[in-house]
C-alpha cells in the first residue's frame, strides 16, 4: 500500500514539475521591437525561437527594408535622392523614373481596382486630397468644413485608373491626366507587410513571428508549443474603445493575415458629426455602412485591400464581393454593434 | 491491512493537499493580469506606474507633445494630448497585459506590463 501511495505521490510531483515546466516554456518571452517611424502608424515585430543577437540583426535589416518601402510609397513627403510616389504626383503629366518596387506596388494597386470592382482605386488621390485636408483641419481646429460638393465632383473626374501608365522597359510611371493623383493608403501597408513576411521567412529564415503594421497583422508560422505550433491569438477590437471589453472576439492566425478597417480610430468631427477616413467611391463621402470589418486571408496585401473595399459596401454586397475570394473570410461590426460573419469565418474563431 | 490502508489514505490526502497548496501559491504569487503600465518616450523608459493606484501624469514627449495619462479603476487612459491628431486619446483605456496606447508625434508608448498578454496582437 505504501508503495502504491508512494507511486501516486511521485506521479503527482511529476505532474507538478511538468506543469511548472509548461508554464516556464510558454513564458519563454519572445523578442519584440516596436517601430514608430513607418507608414504613419505603430508597427511591431515579435519573434520566437531565435537568440537575441540574431533577432536584433534581423529586425534591423527588416526595418531598413521597410523604411525603403515607406519612403518609396510616401505621397506626402520627399526624400533626398529618391523618386517616390510624391514625385510621380508632383510631375503629373509626364513620365517619372521610379524604382521597380514602386512599379510593383502600382501594378498591385491596379489589380486591386479590377479585383474589387472599383471599390479600391489608387487613382482616387484627387478626391482623397480634399478629405485629407478637411480631416487635418478638423483635428487641429474646432472649425472645419466638409469639402465643397462641387469640388468633390470635379476631383472625381480625375480618378480614371487608365490615367496611370506603367512602362516597365523605361522604368517609369506616368499620370497622363495632370490633375490625377495617386493615393495608396488602402494598399501600401498591407502590401509592404506581405513583402516583409516573405523577407522574414525566406531571407531571415524565421519560422515563428508576428508582424503588426498598424492593425495589419501578419503571422509567419504560429506560436511555438511543445512539438509544434499553435495559431497566434489576435483580438478584434471593439469599436466602442471605452468599453470594458477591448475585444469583440479573438481569431487564431497561423501563416495568415488579418486587417481591420473601422470608423473608430482615424475619424474626425465636423459640426458634431463623426466621419470615417475611408471614402465611398460612389458618393465621394465617408462610408458609414458598418462600424468595422475585419478580413482574414493568407495574403496581407489582399486583406488590406478587401477590408477597405468591404468598408465601403453594405454587408450584403460585401458578402457577394467576398465570395470571389474563397481564401478570404470576414467579420463585420454593424452599426448596432452586432457581428456578422462570412460563411467560413468559424475556422478562425477562437 | 486495514490500518495500512488508512495510513496510506492519510499520506495520499496530505500529498494531494501539499501539491494543491504549492500550485495555488505559485499561481497566486505570479503577477496578475496587467499589474502596471510602462511609459516610454522615444524608446527610453520614462515611468512605470502601478494600475491599482489612481494617478495623473503629464508625459513630455518629442516634438513638443505632452500627453496626460490618468490611472483610475485599474485602467490607464490618455485623456488629453497636445499633439495635432490625438489618436492616443481615442485609443481609450487599457488594462490588460500587452495592450498599449501610442502617441506617434510625441513618440510616447504606454504599455500594460506584468502579466500574460491575453492576445498576441490586435486588429
Amino acid at each position: 500500500m505504501l508503495k502504491r501511495t508512494g507511486c501516486f505521490v511521485l506521479s503527482l510531483l511529476l505532474l507538478a514539475v511538468g506543469l511548472a515546466g509548461c508554464a516556464s516554456f510558454s513564458a519563454v518571452s519572445p523578442h519584440k521591437t516596436v517601430w514608430l517611424d513607418l507608414f504613419d502608424t505603430v508597427s511591431s515585430l515579435t519573434v520566437y525561437g531565435v537568440d537575441k543577437a540574431d533577432f536584433e540583426a534581423g529586425a534591423k535589416a527588416l526595418h531598413t527594408r521597410l523604411t525603403e518601402y515607406h519612403q518609396l510609397f510616401d505621397i506626402y513627403h520627399s526624400y533626398a535622392g529618391v523618386n517616390n510616389l510624391k514625385t510621380v504626383n508632383d510631375n503629373a503629366g509626364q513620365p517619372v523614373a521610379v524604382p521597380s518596387e514602386v512599379l510593383d506596388l502600382l501594378e498591385y494597386g491596379v489589380s486591386a481596382y479590377r479585383r474589387t470592382g472599383g471599390r479600391v482605386n489608387i487613382l482616387f488621390g484627387a478626391v482623397l486630397e480634399l478629405w485629407h485636408d478637411c480631416r487635418v483641419t478638423a483635428l487641429e481646429t474646432p472649425v472645419a468644413a466638409l469639402p465643397e460638393p462641387a469640388a468633390l465632383q470635379t476631383a472625381a473626374t480625375h480618378t480614371d485608373p487608365a490615367a496611370l501608365v506603367i512602362d516597365r522597359e523605361a522604368g517609369t510611371a506616368c499620370l497622363t491626366d495632370p490633375l490625377a493623383r495617386l493615393d495608396v493608403g488602402a494598399v501600401a501597408k498591407g502590401y509592404a507587410a506581405e513583402l516583409a513576411a516573405t523577407y522574414i521567412r525566406e531571407e531571415l529564415g524565421w519560422t515563428s513571428a508576428l508582424l503588426d503594421m498598424g492593425g495589419n497583422v501578419r503571422a509567419i508560422g504560429g506560436k511555438p508549443t511543445i512539438g509544434g505550433q499553435t495559431p497566434f491569438t489576435i483580438g478584434v477590437q471593439n469599436p466602442n474603445t471605452d468599453s470594458a471589453n477591448a475585444y469583440l472576439l479573438t481569431v487564431g492566425l497561423q501563416d495568415m493575415a488579418a486587417v481591420t478597417s473601422g470608423d473608430y480610430q482615424r475619424f474626425f468631427m465636423v459640426d458634431g458629426r463623426q466621419y470615417a477616413h475611408i471614402i465611398d467611391p460612389d458618393t465621394l463621402y465617408p462610408a458609414a455602412f458598418v462600424r468595422a470589418v475585419t478580413v482574414v486571408c493568407p495574403d496581407s496585401g489582399l486583406a488590406d485591400v478587401l477590408s477597405t473595399a468591404l468598408f465601403t459596401l453594405p454587408v450584403e454586397q460585401g458578402l457577394a464581393l467576398l465570395r470571389q475570394f474563397p481564401e478570404a473570410q470576414a467579420v463585420w461590426v454593424l452599426t448596432d454593434g452586432t457581428l456578422q460573419y462570412s460563411d467560413g469565418f468559424n475556422a478562425y474563431k477562437k | 491491512m486495514k490500518t495500512g490502508r488508512k495510513k496510506g489514505d492519510i499520506w495520499l490526502v496530505t500529498a494531494v493537499l501539499a501539491v494543491a497548496l504549492c500550485l495555488f501559491l505559485l499561481l497566486w504569487l505570479l503577477p496578475g493580469d496587467g499589474a502596471a503600465v510602462e511609459v516610454t518616450v522615444d524608446g527610453a523608459v520614462y515611468a512605470t506606474l502601478p494600475l491599482d493606484t489612481p494617478t495623473t501624469l503629464d508625459i513630455p514627449g518629442k516634438n513638443g507633445c505632452v500627453g496626460t495619462l490618468v490611472i483610475a479603476d485599474g485602467r490607464a487612459t490618455v485623456t488629453h494630448a497636445t499633439c495635432p491628431d490625438r489618436l492616443c486619446v481615442r485609443m481609450g483605456p487599457v488594462s490588460r497585459a500587452g495592450q498599449s496606447i501610442v502617441c506617434l508625434p510625441g513618440r510616447i508608448v504606454v504599455t500594460v506590463v506584468g502579466g500574460t498578454p491575453a492576445v498576441d496582437g490586435e486588429v
